[in-house]
């Protein structure tokens, strides 16, 4: 395969490889860097790449593992500085900020979500694949992954909730 | 679209039991603009999902990151030991060159042989020269039977114990 036809190839879903990698492992950098490392280790396993039925969902699988990885190699560190978003976040006075950080807000709800709900929220949400796909993707079955969504569904509704009654925090 | 249908695909939604298109229609709904104030919450939600779906990376991903991880002032550091280490070889080079011009040979043996015992009694002369200073070592031994009334000192302190 040339390098250009491998480039038209992948993108097609490196941006929904990067919003994955961003979605997990929440830095812009490292979101880019895994992005990276993982075109590159298809780019060097490009003779096997006819035997992959769907090369977009490998793809996907490789990125959910790779960010696997890089979250156990560090631990928690890189949800303490998420964490210590939220102290210093203060009521905005101006209604344009105040849509933004309502936004915000729905995406640190979705950070809090544990590492499997994040992501089948983000594939099903986000990147619109059906249950099969992200089944495929997650390594997981048809129903676990329904189960998983309705679940992760449930909690960012619960947020919503507190935060309506509370007002804006 | 109804309220009423609006509600049922929500808590369908919820349930994860909503299609793909129903999803894309309750996206569409709560993008727009008369969204009642009971469902407002939601409209963060969705708007979210529709704004992260355009996110994309700012940097652009090459291929051949192998050459360009290494920056190119690490370069300037290879070059300046090679340099270095160069610089220390090719110092001795015309060093060598210089002791022959000094140090020349003889061609007749006879020559050769008068001028080295020149040069060996000269050495032998200097150093007889040099000895004679050496007589004052003598001293030292001439000093050191002085020291044998240290034992006397010995033998009194051995009384004084006893």
């Amino acid at each position: 395969m040339k390098e250009r036809a491998f480039i038209t190839l992948t993108n097609g879903f490196k941006d929904k490889l990067y919003r994955l990698a961003k979605r997990l492992l929440v830095s812009n950098e490292e979101a880019e860097d895994a992005t990276q490392e993982i075109l590159l280790k298809l780019w060097r396993n490009k003779s096997k790449m006819a035997e992959y039925k769907n090369v977009e969902a490998f793809a996907m699988t490789m990125t959910k593992n790779y960010c696997y990885d890089k979250l156990k190699a560090k631990e928690t560190g890189n949800l303490k500085i998420v964490h210590s978003n939220y102290k210093d976040e203060r009521p905005s006075l101006q209604r344009e900020v105040e849509a933004k950080d309502s936004l915000e807000w729905v995406g640190r709800i979705m950070d809090g979500l544990p590492e499997q709900q994040r992501m089948i929220v983000q594939l099903r949400d986000i990147e619109q694949y059906d249950n099969a796909e992200i089944a495929e993707m997650m390594e997981m079955n048809e129903t676990a992954v329904r189960v998983a969504l309705s679940r992760a569904r449930k909690t960012i509704r619960q947020e919503l909730l507190k935060k309506h009654n509370y007002g804006v925090v | 679209m109804e309220l009423s249908n609006i509600e049922k695909l929500l808590e369908k939604y919820f349930e994860g039991e909503t299609t793909l298109s129903e999803e894309k229609e309750l996206k569409v709904y709560f993008t727009g603009e008369s969204v009642p104030s009971h469902l407002e919450r939601y409209k963060d939600l969705f708007q979210f999902f529709s704004d992260e779906s355009q996110v994309t990376a700012s940097s652009e991903v090459s291929l051949k990151t192998n050459s360009s991880k290494v920056p190119w002032y690490t370069w300037i550091g290879v070059a300046a030991s090679i340099a270095l280490i160069v610089g220390l070889f090719i110092k001795d080079i015309p060093a060598g060159a210089d002791h022959e011009g000094v140090y020349g040979t003889y061609d007749d043996p006879e020559i050769a042989l008068q001028k080295t015992k020149e040069a060996l009694d000269l050495v032998a002369r200097l150093m007889n020269e040099g000895k004679k200073e050496l007589v004052y070592l003598n001293e030292f031994d001439n000093a050191k039977k002085e020291l044998v009334y240290i034992n006397e000192f010995e033998n009194t302190k051995n009384k004084l114990i006893k």
